[in-house]
């Protein structure tokens, strides 16, 4: 079944590679020019709340840029958004289509069916991550980023954990109740709230538990593209990616399916 | 003693306050065909979902080839085929891909099994599903659900969308499934199918089962259509003569040609014929009710969902009018 879900779902997955590739080689050639150029003085005259909300307080370094254009914004919306669209559809899209009944009515069971979903998901997620973090690599040199490859590594994890974090919300949230567009809309807040929170957090340094309740905090709060973060920082997020799926199966176990 | 393929008792299922199936018993022997007959809304796509355990019953209990289907597992429901009555497949995979993957997961298909079902219904497998027509998709349905040669065959409104040639190659493998000793239980709200191919038949109306019996004494139990010309009378006479005999929607007409009787009749035939002996009756024809009126005149005699009657017994029936 894991064949099957990866094999129905190959062109989507070139589609976000092709996205996410092209929005790198876009963005990432202009950090010389920024750098050489009057972006500091640009960003000074910028209200500092605003600067701080966007993420951009650190924009002249190599790992700031990148963590402010790719990991923490376009990289974030562009897998989340193909994570929550994956799980949206992994249950309450194929239940709606009818898939998930005839499977059902089949040799699989409820519990094998969402462990399948859940390992599709997370190979998608984690090789659209692998492309961003391939295309970076292959960029630090010629764009003069300055990055080294543990600590891209190490953001690089935690976007996947962010993604996957918004995933296995719409996935529960389709194996518990169903529909497509109930279930992508649980996930698609999930990230709203996450980024949100973060980033009231960054104008509130004096109120911890906002960032304590936000996942993207949990992900890049300690800058982690600067090195020196360690990987089991980010177990809250692996620990929703595992719990989640479990429960998921559960879920899916107690209620009737939906003709 | 040889377990039943399906046995339920007492089946109830609630939709919340919506009362779907209010508490029927079912029983499918191997090597047999039981149709489930209702209208849209009776229950029988519930039934047989939760047969599938793609639903939980309320109450009650089921057994499906000796077990319980919330037991049973994919173990249970790889000996099962299933037609869901409303197939949908989408996407660019084939359909022998699409078999392949049920075979794989539902194991033990014959070699070329897949082809030979695609050859005797006239389906082209090298086409995207998606792009299938409802017939083809529905062809493609019947297929995953007999391919693996399942000791149950479970089957939702099996021949919407066929064309007449394929629902008899339907019907053949129907039979050639009996005779392999799987037990099979298809509905339908189309008569003329279950009339074909069942041993017996279930009906369902308002989630309660109100007939069931074999096919031929649920026909039988049902009025004969009587239609027929009396010469040199008039309607009076006739009236006269037929009043004390069991019609229901009694048309009588003076024609040129004599008195035109029209009429639905629920006794024995001997009882008719004496009686019309004294008339002079130039045209005669008594139709054999189809099963679609059958069922049509049981669903207005039991319409109160909540009477707590027991399903009218065919056999019983059939006997009772044939005066035996």
């Amino acid at each position: 079944m894991l064949r099957r879900e990866l094999r129905g779902s190959w062109r989507a997955t070139l589609l976000w590679s092709l996205a996410i590739v092209g929005i790198l080689a876009l963005y990432l050639p202009l950090y010389d020019d920024l750098v050489t150029g009057d972006m500091q003085a640009l960003l000074d005259s910028l209200p500092p709340q605003l600067v701080q909300t966007l993420g951009y307080d650190d924009l002249t370094s190599g790992a700031g840029y990148v963590q402010a254009t790719f990991y923490g914004l376009m990289g974030f919306f562009l897998i989340t958004a193909a994570s929550v669209s994956w799980a949206a559809a992994a249950i309450g899209g194929h239940e709606q289509s009818g898939r998930l009944e005839l499977d059902l009515a089949h040799g699989i069971g409820r519990g094998g069916y969402v462990l399948a979903q859940t390992e599709a998901l997370i190979i998608r997620v984690v090789f659209l991550v692998l492309v961003g973090t391939v295309t970076i690599l292959a960029f630090n040199g010629p764009a003069d980023l300055g990055l080294e490859l543990g600590p891209v590594l190490v953001a690089s994890c935690a976007l996947a954990g962010l993604a996957l974090f918004c995933g296995v919300w719409t996935l529960l949230a389709g194996a518990a109740i169903g529909g497509r567009a109930l279930s992508a809309g649980v996930g698609a807040l999930v990230a709203v709230v996450s980024y949100a929170l973060n980033a009231v957090a960054a104008q509130n340094p004096d109120a911890d538990w906002i960032a304590d309740a936000s996942p993207y905090s949990w992900a890049f709060a300690d800058a982690p593209l600067e090195g020196g973060v360690p990987l089991a920082d980010q177990w809250p997020l692996w620990l929703f990616v595992v719990a989640f799926p479990a429960i998921a199966m559960l879920a899916l176990r107690g209620r009737d399916l939906r003709g | 003693m040889t377990t039943a393929a399906i046995e339920v008792k007492d089946l109830r299922k609630s939709y919340g306050r919506h009362v779907a199936l209010r508490g029927i018993d079912l029983h499918v022997a191997p090597g047999s065909v039981l149709g489930l007959v209702g209208p849209n809304g009776a229950g029988k796509t519930t039934t047989l979902r939760i047969l599938l355990d793609l639903l939980r019953p309320s109450g009650g209990t089921v057994r499906v080839l000796g077990q319980d289907p919330r037991k049973g597992g994919p173990a249970l429901r790889k000996r099962l085929g299933y037609l869901p009555g409303d197939l949908r497949l989408d996407g660019d995979p084939t359909g022998r891909a699409v078999l392949a993957f049920y075979a794989r997961v539902s194991g033990d298909v014959a070699p070329h099994r897949a082809e030979q079902l695609a050859d005797r219904l006239g389906l082209d497998l090298s086409r995207p599903v998606g792009a299938l027509s409802k017939g083809n998709r529905q062809k493609l349905g019947l297929i995953q659900a007999f391919q693996h040669d399942p000791d149950l065959l479970v089957l939702d409104e099996p021949t919407s969308g066929l064309d007449p040639l394929v629902q008899r190659t339907f019907l053949e493998l129907v039979r050639e499934a009996r005779h392999d000793g799987a037990a099979i239980l298809l509905s339908s709200h189309v008569m003329s199918e279950i009339q074909h191919v069942a041993d017996e038949v279930s009906v369902l109306a308002d989630g309660r089962i109100i007939a069931q019996g074999d096919v031929p004494s649920l026909r039988r139990g049902a009025a004969q259509r009587i239609s027929a010309v009396f010469a040199e009378t008039d309607s009076d006479t006739v009236w006269d003569q037929i009043r004390r005999l069991p019609l229901r929607e009694v048309v009588l007409a003076d024609e040129p040609d004599g008195v035109h009787l029209d009429a639905l009749y629920d006794g024995d035939l001997d009882a008719l014929v004496k009686t019309i002996s004294h008339l002079t009756t130039t045209e005669l024809s008594i139709e054999e009710p189809d099963l679609e009126d059958a069922i049509l005149q049981l669903y207005r005699t039991q319409r109160d969902p909540d009477r707590k009657t027991k399903p009218v017994d065919l056999v019983a029936l059939a006997q009772k009018a044939a005066g035996k």
